[in-house]
């Protein structure tokens, strides 16, 4: 009894102080190299932290509960216009502005995500996508409070500005810190038995009602916990920004851009958004910058290969192989193969 | 009442239009399970096809429209057997990245082919419309109608006379079942998505004769699908069409009597009210949420 209670507290402490030293190595390397940086470096840089943070938030609702929330920006833009609006109208500080962000999308989440969350597969990603497109009409036909389609300002100099303009420096350390928190949170959730019931649900929804896990409560506090973090990154994106457009804050593509890095990186575990937003972001710039005018052209191409070649992921696809042993990319195409 | 019977007529009419956009959509998505992101790029695709054929060899657009159906139909039936087959019994992210990314691929290759401008099919009588009472009806619009109309009842009766179109359904029903007594489901599926494209085509070439066009608008088309095919729901082949109408009706409606661009809000409303209450649509079927899959 005590040597295996002893094993599994090795375990435990072997399975979180790993990652925590590679974690603290990164940051490490984040801080020392900012220094050395240029601007247009750091805020490249600044979006990759700002992708991970957001991949790691739509993982909670889409890769752990398995509901493809394809209107997650709608999030990105509550929190952000929830940011510009209390800075711009009552002058609230950002440090303020930041987590009630969160909790103003949160609490959106909750009151959207009871009724949506009944729906399954297609059509919740319908409902939130519609959700999203709807709020944006919303935001625009509000002028009065949000701007309109004119876009809105965040006060950043003069005596209206609670909070000075934070420079490429920065934000480049709030979207490391938004990144970190978005990383622990996943840890928490995917190391804890609501976690677990989040799994459940994502396998079978039904025998996980079974089993006693109120699986309407946990979905929608999977969901809230993921609007929060999505909020809180688009409260800073807002305020790196300055200027803001409701075309740009309910934009699909952001939601299909954290879609892409979860579902390639490894959905369902926490290693893998971080991957997926590392890596398809440094392919993204690299393209952008050497085949200007064939960029989307060969980005297409590469999730088509990744997607046919790995689906289950890249994190997944190597732990399966390390199980089983077996590598072979065309068995693993038959696996979903007609 | 003129204005009502005006606003009422026009969105007959554009939902008839929005119906033709979201057959084939609903078709895919209702046999074989899968959300065709790149829809709307077939829709522009099919439109850039028959503006090709009318500026080069002056071909009018209702005879242009069969072309488009046609290298559609190629461009579907290749895609949907080498590409998603691959990947149809994945995940519903999967379906969907793959789709995104032909979408990426072609909406770029649409941007370097044929450039980012506006353009617009013209004809003679483009411009032609008729008094009905005191509702004038423009004439294009109301050939494209009448063309939706068709294409419905004439995929109705594809699918239930004749001998594929019974084994498209088949596949749809239970694929396993389809396959044991068989039916190619490989090639069916490419079929079926061929057909789809081809549909997307024809509503290309319709749109491009009504109103201008460029690639960026294929996002567009395929979220008006989306809403068409789920509010109309799936596994009823007149799905798109009362889905397409109740959302031009809605639309215009939405335009007339609201002020600024509330009309796309309402529609998305519209889209969570009948989800929320009707989760399978206005005449769609459940059982194709519980099919079996071998």
């Amino acid at each position: 009894m005590s040597t295996l209670s002893a094993v599994k507290t090795k375990r435990n402490w072997q399975r979180s102080f790993v990652p925590s030293v590679f974690g603290v190595i990164a940051v490490a390397i984040a801080t020392a190299v900012e220094s050395h940086l240029p601007g247009g470096e750091l805020r490249a840089i600044s979006t990759i932290f700002m992708f991970i943070a957001l991949s790691q938030a739509w993982n909670i609702i889409g890769g752990f509960t398995g509901y493809a929330s394809f209107g997650q920006v709608v999030f990105f833009g509550m929190g952000g216009y929830f940011t510009a609006v209390v800075m711009l109208k009552w002058q609230f500080t950002f440090w303020l502005a930041l987590p009630l962000s969160g909790l103003f999308a949160a609490a959106f989440a909750v009151i959207i995500g009871v009724p949506l969350l009944r729906l399954k597969g297609h059509y919740f990603a319908i409902a939130t996508l519609g959700m999203a497109e709807g709020m944006r009409e919303v935001v625009i036909n509000l002028p009065d409070l949000t701007g309109g389609g004119a876009g809105i300002s965040v006060p950043i100099a003069g005596k209206f500005a609670k909070t000075e303009y934070l420079g490429d420096n920065g934000f480049y350390f709030l979207f490391l810190a938004l990144a970190i928190f978005s990383i622990i949170i996943g840890t928490i959730v995917s190391r804890n038995k609501f976690g677990y019931g989040l799994r459940a649900i994502h396998q079978n929804e039904d025998a996980a009602a079974a089993v006693g896990i109120n699986t309407v409560r946990s979905k929608v506090i999977a969901y809230a916990i993921s609007a929060f973090m999505t909020g809180m990154v688009g409260a800073g994106y807002v305020f790196q920004q300055v200027t803001i457009f409701p075309e740009r804050l309910f934009d699909v593509e952001i939601t299909v851009l954290m879609i892409m890095m979860v579902v390639i990186g490894g959905s369902g575990t926490v290693v893998g958004p971080l991957l997926g937003a590392l890596g398809l972001q440094f392919i993204s710039e690299y393209l952008r910058e050497h085949f200007t005018s064939m960029h989307t052209f060969i980005l297409g191409g590469i999730i088509i290969l990744a997607v046919i070649l790995i689906p289950q992921g890249a994190v997944n696809y190597l732990r399966e192989g390390r199980r089983t042993k077996n590598y072979s990319l065309l068995a693993n195409i038959r696996r979903y193969r007609l | 009442m003129d204005t009502f019977l005006q606003v009422t007529s026009y969105g007959l009419l554009q939902g008839g239009l929005l119906a033709l956009v979201a057959v084939g959509f609903s078709l895919v998505w209702g046999i074989m399970n899968i959300v065709n992101l790149c829809h709307g790029a077939f829709v522009i695709l099919g439109a850039y096809i028959a503006w090709e054929m009318q500026s080069w060899i002056g071909v009018d657009p209702f005879l242009g429209m069969f072309v488009s159906a046609a290298v559609l139909f190629c461009l579907g039936y290749v895609i949907q057997r080498y590409l998603i087959n691959l990947i149809v019994n994945g995940p519903v992210f999967i379906t969907l990245l793959l789709t995104f990314g032909i979408n990426m691929i072609l909406i770029q290759g649409m941007n370097l082919l044929f450039t980012a401008d506006f353009r617009s099919i013209q004809t003679s009588y483009g411009s032609n419309s008729f008094e009905l009472g005191n509702i004038r009806i423009p004439l294009v619009r109301l050939l494209a109608f009448l063309l939706a109309i068709i294409i419905t009842f004439l995929l109705v009766a594809f699918v239930k006379r004749t001998r594929t179109g019974i084994s498209i359904m088949a596949t749809g029903m239970d694929r396993g079942a389809a396959r044991l007594m068989g039916i190619r489901a490989r090639h069916v599926y490419a079929l079926t998505f061929g057909i789809s494209a081809a549909l997307a085509g024809m509503a290309g070439t319709m749109i491009a004769s009504i109103e201008t066009f460029d690639p960026s608008k294929a996002g567009k088309f395929t979220l008006m699908a989306f809403v068409v095919a789920v509010l109309g729901g799936l596994g009823n082949m007149y799905g798109a069409l009362v889905g397409g109408l109740l959302m031009g009706l809605v639309q215009a409606w939405a335009g007339q009597y609201l002020s600024g661009t509330w009309v796309n809000a309402i529609a998305f409303l519209v889209l969570i009210i009948v989800l929320i209450f009707k989760p399978n649509g206005l005449v769609g079927k459940a059982f194709y949420a519980a099919r079996v899959e071998i």
